[in-house]
Formats: C-alpha cells, structure tokens, sequence
C-alpha cells in the first residue's frame, strides 16, 4: 500500500499533466493520435531552438565575463533572473492552484491534513517550474560546464541537485505571502476583488524590494575603487550581485566549485535554506490554508436586496447580441482573481517597474542613455511604431485572447453552444471583450512611455492606431486559434489561461512576428526610408493579417465553432 | 399521431457513435413531437438519452440523419433551429461570477427579447419561482435548485416553440416541481411542445401525451400509454413495469 501522500501526489501530477487523459483518448481510443504526436514533437522542436539560444547566449556570456575573470557570472545571472520570475509568476500560480481548483471540495473533506494537500499542490508546481528551467537553466548549466573548468562528474551531479531544488525558495516564498494574503482576505466581504488587488500589490512589493537591493549596491562615489576590486578578485562580481538574494551564490558556487570543500558547504547552505522555506511554508499553511479556502467558498450575497419581493423594481437593459456577450466575458474575466492576476500582470509589470527605477534614485547611465535616443531625430517615428509594438507585445503575451473558449471550460461552454449565435458571432463577442480589456490594461504603461518618450500627439496617435490594429489582428488569430483546439478539460483555471497550449502558441508567435516586423522596419531604415514609410509598411502588414484573419473567420468559423462537441 | 408536416420535432434515422468508441451510443433514431405535446424520454442509465438530446440542441453532431426543429435542420442551420428551442441542461452549471440578472439579460440580449417582453417575462417567471429577491446576487451563492430555476427562467424567456429539458425534476423542491409541471402543461396549451428525459416514471405517466423508452441507443417503444400497453403481456400495467420489462439487462454468463 502507498502511503496516502505519495498517491495524494500521484494523483495531482496525473491529472496535472493529463497522464490519465491523454492515455485513454489518444492509446486505448485512438483518438486523435496524430495531432498528440505533432503537439509533441513541435513543442519539443520549439523548447529545443528556445535551450539552443540560451546556450547561445551564456556561451557569449561567459566569454565576455571571462574577460573580467567573472565566469561564474554566467551561472549567478541565470540563477538570479530565473529565481526573480519564477517568484513573480509564482503568487499568481500560487494562488491559483491552492485556492481556486475544482478538486478543492473533494479534498477538504478527505482525512488528510491541510499541509498534505499543500505539499501535493506544492509537487504540481515545481514539476510544472521544471519545464521552464529545462529549457531556461539547463542549457546555461551545459554552456558553463563545457567551457569551465570543471570535474565532469561532480559538476553534473550538483547541477542536477542544484535544478531540482532551484524553484524551492522562491515558490515557497511566493506560497507564504499567498498564505498570508487569503488569509487576510478571508476576513473581508470582497474576496475576489481584494485578492486581485493584493496580488498585485505582492508582485509591485516583490520588484520594488528587488530593485531596491540592486540600486544599493555600489555607493556612489565608490565606483572607481569599485571597478578596481573587480578586475582584481576573480568573481567578486558574484559575491555582490548575489548579496541580493544570498541563495543565489550559494547555487553559484555549489556548482562552479563543484567537489571542493567551498563548493560543498555552499551546497549544503541552499539545500538548507531551501528546506527551511519549505518548511515553514507547510507550517504556516498547516495553520492558515483551509482558513483561507473555506472563506472562499462563501460567495457574497445580498449586494443590493432593495426590492426584496417586489420584481417589478428589477432593472433591465437592453443590448445587442455582439455587445451583450462582450460584456458578459469582461464581467466574467474581471470578476475571476486567477484571469486578471494571470492577464494583467504583464500590464502591470512593467509600469510598476518603471515607477520603482523612478522613485529609487535615477541611474544617471540608463537615464542618458534613454535621454539620447530619445533625441534622435528619427525617434518619433521608431516612437511610433514602439508604441505600436509595445500594444502587440501585451496581447502576446496576456494569453487572453488565446484562451477565450478554454476559459469556459466543459462546466459552462454548453450554454454559448446551445445559443442562437453563429460561430463567427461568438469568436467576434470574444475578440471584442479580450482587446477592450487589452486596451485599458495598455493605458499605464502608456502613460509611463509617454511621460519619458513625449511623443508629439499625432505620433502617438498614430502608434495607438497601429498598436490597436495590430493588437486586433492578434486577438482574431488568437480566437480562431481557441475555437479549433479549446482546452475545457482543467482543474484549476491557471492552465485554462497561462498553462494553455495555445496561450504558448500565442506567445510564441507573436515574439516571432515582432522580431520579423523589426527585422523589415530595419532593413527599410537602413534604405533610407522615412518614418511615414515605415509606418505605412507596418500599417499594411498589419491590415493584410487582420483582414485575412476576419477572412479566414467568416470561411471557417461556423464550422469551428460546432465542432466543438460536448 | 399528428400530421409530419407540423411537428415541431423530427429526428430521422439519427445515429451517434463517440469519437473511438465501438458502440453506438444513439443508433437510427426516428420521433416525431407535434405541436401541443409533451414528450417523455426515457430509458436505463446510458442509454443515449443525454447524447440525442445534446444532439437536438446542437451540442453535438449526429453521425447520420437529420434533426429538423421547427422546420429547421439543426446542422445546416443550426442559428435558426436554436432560436426555437429552449434547453436546460441534466446539471446546469451557469456563469458563476453573473449575478441572476445579468444572465438573464445575457440570454434574453442573444435571443433579442424586447425590454418590454423581458421586463414581463423575467419578472413573472422569477415570482412563480420564488428568485426575485435573490437575483441580484451572484450564481455562485445560489443552491443547486435555484440554479436550476434561474436555467428554466432563462431558456423561457423568448417563449420558445419547443422546449427541452434534460431531467428537470432532479433538483427541484415539491412546490417547485409543481409549478413546473404546471408550466410544462400551459406551454404546451399555447400551441408548442416539450421534450424531456427523466427517471421519474410516475410523472412521465401522469404529464405526457407520449413517451419513447430507449435502450442501448435504440428507441425500443414509442407511442402513448395506451400503446404501449398494447406491447406488453399484460394490460393495465403501470409504466415502471412495461419499463422494467422492455429493459432487461443482457443475461450475463
Ligand atoms: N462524452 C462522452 N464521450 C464518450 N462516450 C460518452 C460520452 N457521453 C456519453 N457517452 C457514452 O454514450 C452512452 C450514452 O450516454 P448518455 O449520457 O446519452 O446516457 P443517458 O441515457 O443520458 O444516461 P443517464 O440516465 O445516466 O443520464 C453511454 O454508453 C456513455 O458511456
Ligand atoms: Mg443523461
């Protein structure tokens, strides 16, 4: 007999990765079985150029750190920036799978403690944060191997500990401040809304406590001495970009320094911290977790009961279908915590940023260096088509319009399937809803870019014309794209929305177009074109994807649309 | 049986068969519902009373045959054939984070129910029911049965031709339950027609003008009750034993 938290995981990986699933339709039925071979094979395809060019990369890297005797900068600076996203990302994820999955009402009532629970949640998310790191950590552990100096045999065997154990802090972490936040949140009569808002307020304190500790780091004035102590010291740079995040060079140097007594001590120190944080994860959500999910099993009622029994003081309005159903979808996506944590964080990740480098001391380098582009005489135009992009980017990357129909998943697609609307009908309610709430989550970001940029009105309403169209033209793709292949089948709303196949489709894509579109507006700069004539090429582009898209819509949608069966 | 031409239902040698599965799970279905009628559904656990039901309603799409609704084909144009219908679910799980109202205006918005109608309708419907007070709230606060009620109110809204029911009586409380047999009965008055499934043998019985039993995917009889009377060994039988003897499970060795 397995011990109940062992099948407890089992049970959570297996549905997590649809073990179960995928066996029964696509080997005991059939069903299908060629597009789960070429989902596969093209997202191993696309992982492997994606770990190619991080290699690419930390190979540069490493080779312009070993001009400074800095190699195993490499290491700390993908450790680093893994462990800051993974964090970040984690309190929506966090919340997400702890608080809001479907099988939370058939746990709670088993015989099993509340850290149980969250310790077979905890397996999900690390397996799932193994993933990225494969294609994100892995190849810069293979790049630094193959050019360092290193015993072959105890370098693989800490990299390997050292990637089994990275997401461990920074989850953990993530996981006590959404402990602590639903907790705090389970007190008030506004649940939903509060946990958006604290959410948010975590990633902001988590980047603002980041960039403090960057900013602080060599005093003003010191740098000359500064520069010095680094040329002399080999790695020194390590040690203070990791006095930020100490784990950080600890899992440096349990690598770099791999079988050396140094290299075994700083092991040891992570894997300490590491389970210490895991540690007092578990005790602190043994204590607080099923306080904070029962709270959320109570919805709020009686909002407004002014006219108990009297229904003839209900109001109503009156829509037109298409407006009807884009509203009902921002209503339901603005009223769901774990779709607009997931949606908007990009919105608000890089205002929130912006604002922070702003209040913590002007870094006089970046800020010449921004000052100076900004005079170019041609930056209104690349301003233009900048803020054009930068709309494009955010739709990418929300993963909203991507995932419209797998939001509704298998409990609620029956009723816009048994409705009197055409699959265009429904796929067009949908776009509308996801570039209306892309366009409000653009506008401070917006904000910031003008306030630095100052673009003369007419190029920035130009750009938000260009982006908006561009950022439309995505959203019917992205549609299209949902209608053929929705995800219904989901436990927890996280992997309807960001764990989506098509949200990786979509995000992937549209870095390929930017890079594609940028690669021409390049080329026509370099003929000497004008900005207009940039412009007006992006312009077309743009409308050519957008009208074949509405094309494209018209021809098939009818046909996507009822072959989606239940 | 009424004339072919002015039912409001007709199904046409329909067949299923799930995607890799062996069996037919809804095999050369043929019925007919006239105007007027209320038709009982019924038939053992898996029988394939959800899957042809799904099927009407456009949720799903027959291998053969056609569905004509209302002198529409649910596959050709399926918009048209679901402006005269009116479904609810077997477990209506309706947007959780809308409060009543705001589906209810959703629904009555795609089927383009006028203010004046809607305002009428809902408010008629919600005090029959009892919802009114509650339907300012959101539908995750509601108990399984006012779900259900607020799923009635709102495939009723745009008074469809034929309505379609997937066991409605589950979980409804005695009062409610009445009311909507009641309901059923006026509906049909008026000239329309209602079809649904159910285990409730007495009240298939008592309400329908006609019953179908299906088993194994195919409809093994089909008429009123004094036809099926006729089928089975003994008259004056009372449904549940022509059910309990038309559905043998297979001998088992
Ligand atoms: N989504 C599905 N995929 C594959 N097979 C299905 C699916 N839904 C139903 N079936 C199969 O189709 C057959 C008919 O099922 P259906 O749901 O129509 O039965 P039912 O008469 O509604 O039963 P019940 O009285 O239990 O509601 C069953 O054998 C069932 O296993
Ligand atoms: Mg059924």
């Amino acid at each position: 007999m397995k011990h109940r938290l062992i099948s407890l995981i089992w049970v959570q990986l297996n549905m997590n990765f649809a073990i179960s699933h995928s066996r029964y339709y696509y080997l005991e039925k059939r069903q299908r079985l060629w597009e789960g071979v070429l989902i596969v094979v093209s997202v191993i395809m696309t992982a492997a150029v994606l770990a190619f060019g991080v290699y690419k990369l930390a190979d540069a890297f490493y080779s312009q750190a070993s001009l400074l005797h800095q190699e195993a900068l490499t290491l700390t600076t993908g450790i680093l920036a893994a462990q800051f996203l993974m964090l970040i990302l984690g309190i929506a994820l966090v919340i997400a799978v702890f608080y809001f999955s479907d099988d939370l009402p058939c746990l709670i009532p088993l015989p099993l403690r509340p850290w149980e629970v969250l310790a077979s949640k905890f397996a999900v998310i690390l397996s799932n944060e193994y993933l990225g790191l494969l294609v994100f950590i892995v190849p810069i552990f293979v790049a630094y191997g193959r050019r360092a100096n290193v015993g072959i045999i105890s370098y693989t065997l800490s990299a390997i500990t050292i990637f089994l154990t990275l997401p461990v802090i920074p989850i953990a972490i993530a996981s006590i401040l959404a402990v602590i936040l639903m907790r705090i949140v389970g007190f008030t009569k506004r649940k939903d809304m509060l946990t958006i808002i604290g959410g948010f307020l975590l990633v902001a304190l988590i980047i603002g406590v980041q960039f403090y500790v960057q900013t602080r780091l060599p005093a003003r004035g010191e740098e000359q001495e500064f520069m010095m102590q680094l040329l002399s010291q080999a790695n020194s740079l390590v040690a203070i970009l990791g006095r930020q995040f100490p784990p950080s060079i600890w899992a440096t140097w349990a690598i770099s320094e791999a079988g050396t007594s140094r290299g075994l001590l700083s092991l040891g120190l992570f894997l300490g911290v590491s389970a210490l944080a895991f540690g007092l994860f578990l005790a602190l959500g043994n204590r607080f977790f099923y306080q904070g999910v029962l709270s959320g099993f109570e919805a709020p009622t009686a909002r407004r009961r002014t006219f108990r029994g009297k229904p003839e003081r209900i109001r109503f309005s009156e829509r037109t279908p298409l407006l009807s159903l884009a509203v009902a979808e921002m209503k339901l996506f603005s009223r769901t915590p774990v779709f607009v944590l997931n949606g908007f964080i990009g919105f608000l990740m890089f205002p929130i940023m912006f604002v922070v480098l702003l209040l913590l001391g002007n870094d006089p380098e970046i800020s010449g260096l921004w000052s100076s582009l900004v005079n170019v005489p041609e930056f209104h135009s690349i301003g233009t088509l900048l803020v054009g992009a930068y709309f494009f980017l955010l739709t990418a990357f929300s993963g909203i319009p991507f995932s419209p129909f797998s939001r509704e998943g298998k409990a609620n697609i029956w009723f816009l399937r048994s409705q009197p609307i055409s699959g265009q009908a429904a796929a067009m309610g949908k776009a509308l809803a996801s570039e209306i709430m892309i366009v409000v989550g653009a506008i401070p970001g917006l904000a910031v870019l003008q306030y630095t940029a100052r673009l003369p009105v007419v190029s920035l309403i130009i750009g938000v014309s260009l982006g908006i169209a561009a950022s439309y033209a995505l959203c019917i793709w992205g549609v299209l794209l949902d209608m053929a292949r929705p995800m219904l089948d989901w436990t927890d709303q996280q992997k309807a929305i960001k764990s989506n196949l098509n949200t990786v489709i979509g995000i992937t894509t549209g870095i390929v177009v930017l890079f594609l579109m940028g690669y021409l507006v390049n080329l026509l700069f370099k003929r000497g074109c004008s900005g207009l004539v940039a412009q007006v090429v992006s312009g077309t582009v743009i409308a050519v994807v957008l009208g074949s898209g509405l094309r494209v819509l018209q021809l098939f949608g009818d046909r996507l649309w009822s072959s989606i069966e239940l | 049986m009424k004339a072919g031409d002015a039912c409001l239902l007709k199904l046409e040698g329909v067949s299923k068969t799930y995607r890799g599965s062996s069996n037919k799970a809804v095999d050369n279905l043929s019925l007919e519902v006239a105007p007027g009628e209320i038709f009982g559904f019924l038939g053992p656990n898996g029988a394939g009373k959800t899957t042809t039901i799904k099927m009407i309603v456009g949720l799903l799409m027959p291998d053969n045959g056609r569905i004509i609704v209302d002198s529409h084909d649910i596959v050709k144009d399926p918009v048209s054939a679901k402006r005269s219908i009116g479904f609810v679910p077997d477990d209506p799980n309706l947007y959780n984070r809308l409060t009543g109202l705001e589906y209810l205006n959703l629904v009555a918005d795609v089927y383009g129910v006028s203010a004046a109608d809607r305002a009428k309708r809902i408010r008629d419907l919600l005090s029959m029911f009892d919802l009114a007070s509650e339907v300012n709230d959101i539908i995750q606060s509601y108990s399984h049965g006012m779900k259900q009620k607020l799923a009635l109110t709102g495939a009723l809204l745009h008074n469809p031709p034929l309505f379609i029911l997937d066991e409605p009586m589950v979980g409804l409380d005695p009062r409610s339950s009445r009311l909507f047999k009641d309901l059923m009965r006026n509906h049909c008055d008026q000239g329309y027609a209602v079809f649904f499934s159910t285990h409730i043998l007495e009240v298939a019985e008592r309400l329908c003008d006609r019953v179908g039993i299906i088993d194994k995917g195919r409809l093994i009889a089909c008429g009123s009750m004094d036809e099926l009377r006729k089928l089975s060994s003994e008259t004056d039988e009372s449904l549940e034993d022509i059910f309990l003897e038309l559905t043998l499970p297979e001998q088992v060795d």
